[in-house]
């Protein structure tokens, strides 16, 4: 499999260390970028094309869900997924509607592997 | 204090908030790979001036660090996960591993107990959220380093009495103790013992 980029959006920096030793683990050689915000995310695209997004929900600024949305337009062929701590119903039934995966935090290495498995979407 | 709330409507509260720690520890066992032993969850009317005390005594009277996020639907209050202060460096190598020096883990300390609070108090309210059928708004985690006092924040500590649930958890194998708190005012708690109440109705009725 060719290597893919993966950016992890979170305004915790401790998150995102654990994230990004979660996805050494499992693919060693993918490059992975990192946004603080769902604006730095949003900046990010503009340089760089992840096929793997995860995003926290609960950040200052414009939040996970909106980041969602404009990333899920101006990244068509990515793969995003909510990673949060946030389990409500409703938190999983709008990234359903938004078309993101949903994941809980503290993640799970085989529900990462799963979704570092998922098919690329069609651009 | 107990015409509050009557005995079975603070079963039904206390079984609620019992699913919803039990949710919370089993978050914070994944995260630290250790056992957490929790104390019998019982809820008290205190006043906030008891309720620090409360706290106080269980932490020895020495300084807690704590998460402290407020939540609101049609009630609201506090949520809290409360560390020893001594302890909580043991917690944050728990979770980053042993391999990072010293230095470094002091300086992720904060935010580390920040992401631990934030997946933990999450864990709960959202717990919470999903057995009543509501939306529960969170605000973003808030770190505190004091005693009793200054972690629970009280408003009005001299006049309004609160709802205090306060839980003993322990990591066995790391020898970690900490603590989880609910603090409601009065008005909040009978809106929160009515949703539970409308939930129980529910389920009954299957």
């Amino acid at each position: 499999m060719a290597d893919k980029m993966v950016l992890v959006v979170d305004d915790s920096r401790v998150a995102r260390m654990m994230t990004r030793a979660a996805i050494a683990k499992l693919h060693p050689t993918w490059p992975i970028i990192e946004a603080a915000s769902g604006e730095e995310a949003l900046t990010a695209i503009a340089l760089d094309r992840p096929d793997y997004v995860l995003l926290d929900v609960n950040m200052p600024g414009i939040g996970g869900m909106e980041t969602a949305r404009q990333l899920r337009s101006r990244c068509p062929a990515a793969v995003i997924s909510l990673l949060t701590a946030n389990i409500q119903d409703p938190v999983r039934h709008q990234a359903g509607e938004i078309g993101v995966g949903f994941m809980a935090k503290p993640l799970k290495d085989e529900a990462l592997a799963q979704f570092l498995a998922s098919e690329l979407n069609p651009s | 204090m107990t015409d509050i709330l009557g005995d079975s409507e603070r079963d039904a509260v206390t079984e609620i908030l019992n699913v919803a720690i039990g949710q919370a520890a089993a978050s914070l066992s994944q995260l630290v790979e250790d056992e957490v032993a929790l104390s019998v969850p019982f809820v008290e009317f205190l006043s906030p001036v008891t309720a620090a005390t409360r706290l106080d005594e269980a932490t020895g009277r020495l300084d807690s660090v704590a998460v402290r996020q407020r939540f609101q639907s049609s009630f609201s209050g506090d949520i809290l996960l409360i560390f020893p202060e001594n302890k909580s460096l043991d917690l944050v190598r728990s979770l980053l591993g042993t391999a990072l020096p010293l230095d470094s883990l002091t300086e992720l300390e904060q935010e580390a107990l920040l992401e631990i609070g934030n997946i933990i108090l999450n864990a709960c309210l959202g717990s919470l959220a999903n057995q009543l059928g509501i939306s529960i708004e969170s605000s973003l985690p808030a770190y505190v380093r004091g005693r009793g006092a200054r972690i629970l924040d009280s408003k009005h500590p001299d006049t309004e009495l609160v709802m205090f649930l306060q839980v003993d958890f322990a990591l066995t194998a790391k020898g970690v103790q900490g603590y989880l708190a609910f603090v409601m005012d009065i008005a909040s708690a009978r809106h929160f013992s009515a949703a539970v109440g409308e939930y129980v109705t529910r389920i009954m009725a299957g």
